[in-house]
C-alpha cells in the first residue's frame, strides 16, 4: 500500500492544480480549432478582445489549428465554441451550423521566379489549369518552355475550394495529371525547384514565387482592399447554431471594432 | 530472515505470483481486444465505400484525383452521397514502390552482410555497424526533406529531358518527383535493418559448417554463397518481409518525393516509367486527412486504410512462417 502513496499524493496535487488554474472561473473560455489560413488571424483578434477594458481577465481563447474541415467538425460536434474555416459552406456540411463572415484573404496564381509572366486572363487560367494549354511556348509572355506543370492542393484544402470557385467556376475541373500537394508549403517549395510550376496560393504563402497579375491586377494587398484584385476568398467563424454570448461578442468585435479592423487589414482584407 | 523475505516474495504479498498472471493475462487480453476492435471499426467505417463499387473498387478507370474530388464534394443528403472510386493507381503505386525498394534491398543487404561477417577487416567493421544502425534510425521525414530540397529538383534538371517531358506531357506531368526517386530513397530507408537480420543470420550459422567447407579447399565466396547465405535462406526472407511492412506503411517521405498524382506509371514506357510520378495508399491517407469530416470522403479513406490493414497482416502471417522455417534451421530470427 506504501508504495502507492506517491502516486495518490501525485495525482492529488494534479486534481488541485487544474482547480487552481480553473480558479477564476468567472472567466469564460472560448476555444477555437480549424483552418491554418485563418488561425494567425485569430491570434492576433484574440490578443486585442483580451486586451478590450470590459473583457480583460474576463474571457480566454484556446486556439488550436487543423483545417477547414476540422474546424467545421469540431464545431458541429459541439468539441470547440467556433471553427475556423478559410472555405465557403458546403452542401455536405453538418446541419446547424452557422458561417459568420470575418474577413477576406486574396488568392494569388504562382510560378517559378525565373518565370516572371506579366498577367493571365480569367480564361488563360482556365485553358492552363484544365489542361487545355499544356506547354508554356502557348502562353504569350512566359519565359519557360517545355510542358506546363500543374502543382495545385489536394481536394480537403479550403485553398484549393476557393481556387475552384474564384478561378475555374462551376463547370471546369483542375486537370487530373495535376501534382496535388498536401500543404501550403510542400505546395510553394515544389513550385519553388521547378522552373516549369504554376500553382495558387494564399497571399501569405507567396514569398519566394512569383506572383502573377491576374486581369493584369497584382495580387497584393492594396489591390484586394480596394476591390481592383478579383480574386478574394471569404474567412469564417463558425458557430452550432446562431453565435450566443461571448462568441457573439467576439465576432462582432472582429467585424465591427476599429482596432479589430486595423489588425485584419495588416494582412488580409477586412470586410467593406 | 533472508530466506523468510524470500519465501514471502514468492508466495504471497501484493505480487504475488497468481496475481501478477491475473494482471498480465488482462493486459494481453486488452491488446488482444484493442487489435479486433480496431478492425470492425475500420472494416465497418470503409465498408459503404467498397459495397457501392464492388470489386470495381480495385479496378482502374477515370481519373482518381477528380473522383476524390467529386466524392469530397458530395450533396448533403446521405442517399446522393458519391462513393465512385477506382482505387488502382494507388495499388499499383503501392505495390511498384515496396516491390523495387524490397528487391534491390534485398540484393544489395545480401550483399553487404556477406562482406561484413566475412570480407570486411575488424576495423572497418567497427565503423560499419554503427553507421547500419544509425542509418536504421533515421525518420522517414528526413529523407523525405532530403530527397525534396536535393535529389528531386537535380533529378528534374539533369535526368528527364525535355522530349521525354513532351512524349507524355498529354497525360502526366514529369517534374522530378517519381517513381525512381521513391524507389531509391525507400531502399536507402530498408536497408539498414535487412542488412542488421541477414548479418545475424549469417553469424549464427555453425563454424563447423563452414570450417568443414574450407578445410575442404574451398573459397571463402564459395563457402559463403553455397553454406551460409543457403542455410541463411530463410533469414533473408524474414529480413524482405519485415522491411516490406516497413515499406508498404511508409507515407511522408513518398508523398513528399514520389510526385503526389494518382497516377499508375507505366512499364510500357520504357524508362520513362521510373519517371512517372504515383501515390502510395499510405501517402493518399495522410494527404487527404483533412476532409476526413465529410462522410463519404472519410469512409473511402477508411476503405484505403482497410486495404493496408489487410496487406499488413498478411505480411505479419508470412513473416511468422518464415521465422517458424528459419527455426527448422537452428537459426536465431
Amino acid at each position: 500500500m506504501n508504495r502507492n502513496r506517491p502516486l495518490a499524493a501525485a495525482i492529488a496535487l494534479a486534481v488541485a492544480a487544474s482547480l487552481a488554474v480553473a480558479a477564476p472561473a468567472s472567466a469564460a473560455t472560448i476555444t477555437m480549432s480549424g483552418s491554418t489560413s485563418v488561425a494567425p488571424l485569430t491570434t492576433k483578434l484574440a490578443k486585442a478582445f483580451v486586451n478590450q477594458p470590459q473583457y480583460k481577465g474576463k474571457v480566454k481563447f484556446v486556439i488550436l489549428q487543423g483545417g477547414s474541415d476540422i474546424g467545421i467538425t469540431d464545431v458541429s460536434r459541439g468539441r470547440v465554441t467556433l471553427g475556423m474555416s478559410s472555405r465557403d459552406p458546403k452542401p455536405a456540411d453538418p446541419g446547424g451550423i452557422v458561417f459568420n463572415k470575418v474577413a477576406r484573404d486574396a488568392v494569388c496564381v504562382v510560378t517559378n521566379s525565373s518565370n516572371p509572366i506579366a498577367t493571365l486572363s480569367q480564361t488563360q487560367i482556365q485553358d492552363i489549369f484544365s489542361g487545355r494549354v499544356r506547354s508554356w511556348s502557348q502562353v504569350p509572355g512566359a519565359n519557360a518552355s517545355g510542358p506546363i506543370d500543374l502543382v495545385v492542393r489536394t481536394a480537403a484544402s479550403g485553398t484549393q475550394d476557393a481556387f475552384q470557385n474564384i478561378f475555374m467556376g462551376l463547370t471546369l475541373r483542375v486537370a487530373g495529371s495535376a501534382t496535388t500537394k498536401a500543404s501550403n508549403g510542400l505546395q510553394a517549395q515544389t513550385i519553388k525547384s521547378d522552373p516549369n510550376a504554376i500553382g495558387y496560393a494564399s497571399f501569405s504563402f507567396t514569398a519566394g514565387l512569383h506572383v502573377v497579375p491576374y486581369q493584369g491586377v497584382p495580387c497584393t494587398l492594396r489591390n484586394a482592399k480596394s476591390g481592383q484584385y478579383a480574386g478574394t476568398r471569404n474567412f469564417y467563424f463558425v458557430s452550432r447554431g446562431a453565435a450566443k454570448g461571448v462568441a457573439k461578442e467576439f465576432i462582432n468585435f472582429a467585424r465591427n471594432n476599429p482596432t479589430a479592423k486595423r489588425l485584419v487589414a495588416s494582412d488580409w482584407v477586412p470586410l467593406s | 530472515m533472508e530466506a523468510g523475505g524470500i519465501a514471502a516474495r514468492a508466495t504471497g504479498g501484493f505480487w504475488s505470483d497468481a496475481k501478477v498472471e491475473r494482471i498480465l493475462g488482462a493486459v494481453a487480453c486488452i491488446v488482444l481486444a484493442l487489435i479486433v476492435g480496431m478492425i470492425i471499426f475500420v472494416f465497418q467505417k470503409a465498408w459503404p465505400s467498397f459495397a457501392h463499387n464492388g470489386l470495381a473498387w480495385f479496378g482502374s478507370g477515370g481519373d482518381l484525383d477528380l473522383q476524390l474530388e467529386d466524392i469530397f464534394a458530395s450533396p448533403a443528403n446521405p442517399a446522393d452521397y458519391v462513393y465512385t472510386l477506382r482505387a488502382w493507381p494507388l495499388l499499383w503505386g503501392t505495390f511498384a514502390v515496396t516491390a523495387g525498394a524490397v528487391l534491390i534491398g534485398a540484393v544489395f543487404s545480401l550483399l553487404a552482410a556477406i562482406f561484413i561477417v566475412e570480407f570486411a577487416p575488424a576495423r572497418v567493421n567497427r565503423v560499419l555497424e554503427p553507421v547500419v544502425r544509425l542509418l536504421a534510425a533515421v525518420p522517414s521525414v528526413v529523407y523525405g526533406l532530403i530527397g525534396i530540397l536535393v535529389i528531386v529538383p537535380w533529378v528534374g534538371e539533369h535526368l528527364i529531358s525535355l522530349e521525354r517531358e513532351e512524349s507524355v506531357a498529354n497525360v502526366v506531368q514529369l517534374s522530378g518527383a517519381c517513381l525512381g526517386v521513391g524507389v531509391v530513397i525507400l531502399t536507402v530507408m530498408i536497408v539498414p535493418i535487412m542488412i542488421a537480420i541477414v548479418v545475424d543470420a549469417l553469424r549464427a550459422v555453425p563454424r563447423s559448417w563452414t570450417e568443414g567447407a574450407a578445410a575442404l579447399g574451398v573459397n571463402r565466396w564459395r563457402v559463403m554463397w553455397t553454406i551460409s547465405v543457403h542455410t541463411a535462406r530463410p533469414a533473408v526472407v524474414a529480413a524482405a518481409v519485415l522491411s516490406t511492412a516497413r515499406a508498404l506503411g511508409e507515407a511522408i517521405m513518398l508523398s513528399m518525393v514520389a510526385g503526389s498524382a494518382s497516377f499508375a506509371p507505366n512499364p510500357i514506357d520504357g524508362l520513362t516509367f521510373l519517371f512517372e510520378p504515383t501515390r502510395p495508399l499510405a501517402s493518399a491517407l495522410v494527404e487527404n486527412v483533412e476532409g476526413l469530416s465529410v462522410v463519404p470522403f472519410g469512409e473511402t479513406l477508411f476503405a484505403f486504410a482497410a486495404v493496408l490493414l489487410v496487406s499488413s497482416m498478411f505480411l505479419s502471417l508470412a513473416g511468422f512462417a518464415a521465422k517458424q522455417s528459419m527455426r527448422k534451421y537452428g537459426v536465431r530470427p
